[in-house]
């Protein structure tokens, strides 16, 4: 019993820790470096979203871009035309699946890009 | 952060905080640490960390309790979550710059001084806990500092479990002996004032 007093006592001696004088500096010095590896964190994320957003777009352009929309302009033709005598409404399916669809995915990536861009400004 | 922020923080309890903390709120843990970084820093101290190196750990062991708050259940206190965090962390540093196996092995300096209990003046836990051996000093501060069980702490150091056991067992022994009469002179002084 004796035992099991004195470890109880050792256990609240261990708890009751003096308050160390520079406690408030060592606690300021702690949200420094969260708030830093915070910053840090974003500012990876910002970089990665903008590299991969200029890597997207330029794929895009260097892909034959040009042509590939002149090609795909002419079997949107085609596929509107074989839709449209099945259907009156195909001008929205079209639309995507020919030359417009490859705008809409550069538009997308030139809105994500302008995204990352902005929030890493929004960290600057 | 604005004043009132701060004022609110500190009127909230540590499981609050510590759910303010994982969802990201750097002063929510900033005023945890205000609250608890002394203890930590403490324990490493007598753990046998010097100053700045039990500094450091305890710096190391915070910021990795921010990266795994949502870890905390609230099971136990916040303080001992960290204080666990702390021991092991000091102990892989030890391990590291290989210091751990000079320290496991068993000490005998400062047996001599372990029974010359001093009556005459109050003796705290730091200057008690300074007749163990290193070994006995790590095995006791993390058993009953950090609140490992034995076995734990046996996994942490490296060391059989009966190792463990026997260096908690001549700590405690060490100081019981050294408590004692400081014990015995309050009692005294109360009696004498009664």
């Amino acid at each position: 019993m004796a035992e099991l007093d004195f470890e109880r006592r050792l256990e609240r001696l261990f708890m009751d820790a003096p308050e160390l004088p520079d406690a408030a500096a060592f606690a300021q010095r702690i949200e420094r470096k969260l708030d830093r590896g915070w910053n840090m964190r974003r500012w990876l994320i910002g970089a990665a979203g903008l590299t991969g957003g200029v890597i997207g777009a330029s794929q895009l352009f260097m892909s034959n871009l040009f042509e590939r929309v002149e090609t795909a302009e002419q079997s949107a033709r085609l596929v509107g035309q074989g839709l449209s005598r099945v259907s009156p409404s195909t001008d929205m399916v079209s639309a995507l699946s020919g030359g417009y669809g490859v705008w809409v995915a550069v538009a997308l990536a030139l809105a994500a890009m302008a995204y990352f861009a902005s929030r890493l400004i929004e960290e600057m | 952060m604005s004043g009132a922020t701060i004022s609110t923080y500190a009127s909230l309890h540590d499981v609050e905080l510590c759910a303010h903390a994982a969802a990201g709120e750097r002063r929510a843990f900033g005023e945890l640490v205000r609250r608890h970084g002394s203890a930590i820093r403490g324990l490493l101290r007598r753990m046998g960390a010097q100053g700045a190196e039990a500094d450091d750990v305890a710096q190391d062991a915070l910021l990795a309790a921010f990266e795994r708050i949502a870890e905390f259940r609230g099971e136990g206190t916040f303080a001992g979550w960290v204080k666990r965090i702390a021991a092991r962390q000091y102990l892989r540093r030890l391990q590291r710059e290989k210091r751990l196996a000079e320290l496991a092995v068993e000490g005998t300096d400062d047996e001599a001084d372990a029974t010359a209990g001093d009556a005459d003046h109050r003796i705290d836990l730091d200057e008690a806990l300074k007749v163990l051996s290193p070994a006995e000093r790590l095995c006791v501060s993390m058993c009953y500092g950090a609140g490992l069980s034995h076995g734990e702490a046996a996994e942490a150091l490296n060391l059989p479990l009966g190792t463990v056991k026997s260096h908690v067992k001549r700590g405690l022994e060490k100081l019981r002996a050294r408590l004692a009469p400081a014990e015995s002179a309050t009692a005294e002084g109360r009696r004498s004032n009664g």
